[in-house]
């Protein structure tokens, strides 16, 4: 039951798909498909071939608005101007992560766990994903994003990009991907990633705090979004492979013809719809990891991984009253509710170990954890499975476990 | 083999989930007239402060009952024949059972309080989905509100109040809140949180009498203090007993008692009638009789009688250690034995953080812990338990207190800084 006054009803209102939930998302639709599709090509093809004429025009106030703020930094290494909309964004964003992070702080105030993690992801937006990219353009250097790996940032195996990045930088891209993530992820989980370094997640889990709760929690979406996530992860590696393909054969006409048709609706369909114009657009519809849940190359890897890895969330036994604040504030749309209720402690793929489950219970059931596991069935999340068997065809959970 | 259950709580529920496995073939039906689908009752205040729908209180997908053939039907059972085994239902017609279980549930406790059989609106509890009904009827039109009842219901209607920001007084009969879970010393730091989130708490003060204005809505409430507390609501949350009255009223029924007898097979005095949850008060052979009203137990049992012997397999119920967690507003709690049905005097090591709400207590026989009382960090219930089996002794738990915390990374709650005190359990005078 919504609280009385106007501020009850705006607080329902925004957090429960009301109209003004509805307002909000098409403002952010509207700005993001703006700021993608309108951005400047000097050789506009496929989709952009459409949009540019009157969408170019209709956003290169934006173009100049970054080109006014950063003005001071002077012309760039080219004599452009330094700003674009890229930085006005930037800007932006870390705006909106600074000032959703501080509303996390102050509504977990007692829980240091999330505290910890969202000044993590507030320090690494305003160093990694904001300030040191721009003095390395200052210094006349590539603008790199240390915190953006491939496939996420698939342009950084990209071998088009090598020489505008440099041995260093591409040499960095490929320890990160090949050798960093793995072990990371092998020792702590997905969420060193997922839910302390990267924007997207740095996004959802402060700017879209409000929102976290919608992620849709049916069994039909889990089984749409293993066929979605794993989909775009194949896409990515063709591209990549195509990429490298073309970059050792670069007299094949065709090849390089498909590499640039691959580079170009990668482009569009992942990176600009749909971590972007839907990604953020669908926050306050939505819940606010439908990029990382159903489309993330990057999360698909890393939940690989963290299946094999150590990290779980461990299920006090018997101690749950099945009242679901833990499903109902899971952002990645997990049941968490039908392991704690079963007794199973369990990792799942999709779990960014966001904490907010263990924070929410209100029987103290749940617990993040990483621990080397002794039950390979277990990490096989074969209880799992037949936990999550209520909702389908079989059940053998109960008396005979 | 034919089974109707009455009831789909917890219990109900458990035990039609846990019968289906046992037997593929069994025809399962569930009655309820509360509602059609199983609800967690423990998360009403979460619906009624806008932090979820009704719809997620269900812990079960609404499919997963087609799924498992488990026939639900929305109506009320008033009578059974016991001879042709039949069950009658308020709507009309009948439902014929090989084995029928009764997983009737609590209803709140109501006393002979002056006045308030007057009150015709505003007089609510928080146990049933009708109750939340009743609640976000009333609030809209609610400035002030009166809770009795110091238990766990009673603050939780306490905060759902509060958040709606009706003025809250909460009427406690005892010297401190909760007595029959925790110790004084923890009491007095709960009651200041709560009177920090602005409950108006008032300790041994009793209602002693409601009045009603012109049209039958509650309008203040006398105490025993001599106090006239307006409130437009009143909440009585002053515990739960066996919901039994409807099978009083049966032509024929189990053999009652303060619940429904059972023997320690869950049985009733019917051949093929069972009883599970808090409606049943089990009769142990060699035993005191006893009900256990809370959620765990009531799965536990709903578990052993679908699983077990609605088919003849004769497993006696064996009741837990008890344990319990909660929450008092931000404070944690977690509890392992019954440690306030020790008696008086008993030892305990009280460890507490000094300006801070949170505390450790081990109640001990002088050798052995028999239990704990942790409050303001999470604890493993588990570990606790596992001391008092492996007969530990209070300084070897003090020396392991950290293997058993729970608290969420980095927020490790710092044992070291407790103060130590061994202090004798006290208890309240019974008030007369």
């Amino acid at each position: 039951m919504k609280q009385q006054g106007a501020k009850g009803w705006l607080l329902h209102d925004v957090k429960n798909r009301g109209v003004t939930a509805y307002i909000i998302a098409a403002l952010l639709f509207a700005f993001y498909f703006a700021l993608y599709v309108g951005q400047y090509h000097e050789n506009p093809s496929g989709p952009y071939e459409h949009f540019q004429a009157f969408l170019y025009p209709a956003t290169a106030w934006l173009d100049g608005l970054g080109a006014t703020i950063f003005s001071p930094l002077g012309p760039d290494q080219w004599g452009k101007p330094f700003g674009s909309r890229w930085h006005v964004y930037g800007l932006l964003y870390t705006v909106a992560i600074l000032g959703g992070g501080a509303y996390m702080i102050a509504k977990y105030k007692h829980n240091k766990y999330l505290i910890v993690r969202t000044s993590v992801v507030m320090f690494v937006q305003i160093s990694f994903a904001f300030s040191i990219p721009i003095l390395l353009k200052f210094f006349h250097q590539p603008e790199y994003y240390f915190s953006y790996l491939w496939p996420l940032k698939i342009d950084y195996l990209d071998p088009r990009n090598f020489a505008y990045y440099g041995p260093v930088y591409v040499l960095y891209g490929f320890f990160a991907s090949i050798v960093l993530v793995p072990v990371m992820t092998i020792f702590f989980g997905k969420r060193w990633y997922c839910s302390w370094v990267c924007g997207c997640g740095g996004l959802a889990n402060t700017f879209g705090e409000p929102w976290r709760h919608l992620s849709d929690k049916s069994n039909l979406s889990w089984q749409i979004e293993k066929v979605t996530i794993h989909t775009v992860l194949i896409v990515a590696f063709v591209s990549t492979a195509l990429w490298f393909a073309s970059a050792t054969m670069p007299d094949n006409a065709a090849l390089s013809e498909t590499a640039g048709t691959f580079r170009e609706y990668y482009g569009i369909i992942v990176v600009a719809m749909l971590s972007g114009v839907f990604g953020v657009g669908l926050y306050p519809i939505a819940g606010t990891r439908f990029w990382c849940r159903f489309a993330c190359p990057m999360a698909a890897l890393l939940g690989l991984i963290q299946k094999f890895g150590r990290y779980r969330i461990k299920v006090k036994r018997d101690m749950c009253i099945s009242c679901g604040m833990c499903s109902k504030y899971c952002e990645m749309g997990i049941d968490v509710r039908s392991y704690a209720q079963s007794n199973v402690s369990f990792t799942r793929a999709s779990c960014v170990g966001c904490g907010l489950c263990a924070e929410v219970c209100p029987r103290g059931v749940l617990r993040l954890e990483n621990v080397w596991r002794k039950d390979p069935q277990e990490m096989l999340t074969m209880e799992s499975l037949i936990s999550e068997s209520w909702k389908g065809e079989n059940t053998t959970i109960g008396a005979r476990r | 083999m034919k089974i109707v259950i009455v009831g789909n709580g917890v219990a109900g529920i458990t035990c039609a989930m846990s019968a289906r496995q046992r037997d593929p073939d069994a025809s399962i039906t569930v009655i309820s007239g509360e509602t059609e689908y199983f609800f967690s009752r423990t998360a009403l205040m979460y619906s009624y402060m806008d932090m979820m729908t009704r719809r997620d209180l269900e812990p079960h997908d609404r499919s997963a009952y087609a799924k498992q053939r488990i026939e639900l039907v929305r109506d009320w059972v008033i009578d059974m024949d016991p001879d042709a085994r039949t069950v009658t239902l308020e709507k009309g017609g009948a439902r014929s059972w090989d084995r029928l279980v009764f997983a009737v549930g609590a209803a709140p406790n109501m006393f002979p309080w002056k006045g308030v059989d007057r009150i015709k609106e505003g007089k609510v509890h928080l146990v049933s989905m009708q109750d939340l009904d009743d609640c976000e009827r009333l609030t809209p039109s609610t400035r002030e509100a009166v809770v009795i009842g110091g238990g766990l219901i009673g603050i939780e209607l306490v905060e759902c109040l509060l958040f709606h920001g009706v003025k809250t007084s909460f009427l406690v009969r005892e010297p401190w809140y909760w007595p029959m879970a925790i110790g004084e010393e923890e009491a007095t730091f709960v009651g200041a949180h709560m009177r920090e989130h602005g409950v108006d708490l008032r300790l041994s003060e009793e209602m002693v009498e409601a009045h009603v204005d012109g049209s039958g809505r509650v309008k203040s409430v006398t105490t025993s203090a001599g106090n006239e507390l307006p409130c437009q609501l009143l909440g009585i949350a002053a515990g739960v007993h066996p919901a039994i009255e409807r099978l009083k009223q049966f032509s024929s029924a189990p053999e009652l008692g303060r619940g429904i007898i059972v023997d320690e097979r869950l049985e009733t005095s019917i051949p093929g009638v069972f009883a599970c949850g808090d409606c049943a008060e089990i009769h142990p052979t060699g035993g005191d009789p006893y009900g256990e009203l809370i959620w765990y137990s009531a799965k536990r049992q709903g578990k052993l009688v679908g699983a077990h012997n609605l088919f003849g397999d004769d497993v006696p119920y064996v009741p837990p250690l008890f344990f319990n967690s909660s929450k008092f507003f931000e404070i944690e709690y977690t509890t392992v034995g019954e440690i306030m049905k020790a008696p008086a005097g008993t030892p305990t090591i009280y460890l507490k953080a000094p300006n801070k709400p949170l505390s450790v207590r081990i109640v001990h026989d002088g050798e052995q812990v028999q239990g704990f009382n942790m409050l303001g960090s999470r604890w493993n219930h588990e570990i606790l338990e596992r001391w008092i089996r492996e007969r530990r002794s209070p300084e070897f738990v003090v020396a392991h207190l950290r293997e058993a915390q729970y608290d969420a990374e980095f927020n490790r709650a710092n044992l070291s800084a407790l103060v130590r005190q061994d202090l004798p359990l006290t208890k309240p005078e019974r008030p007369s």
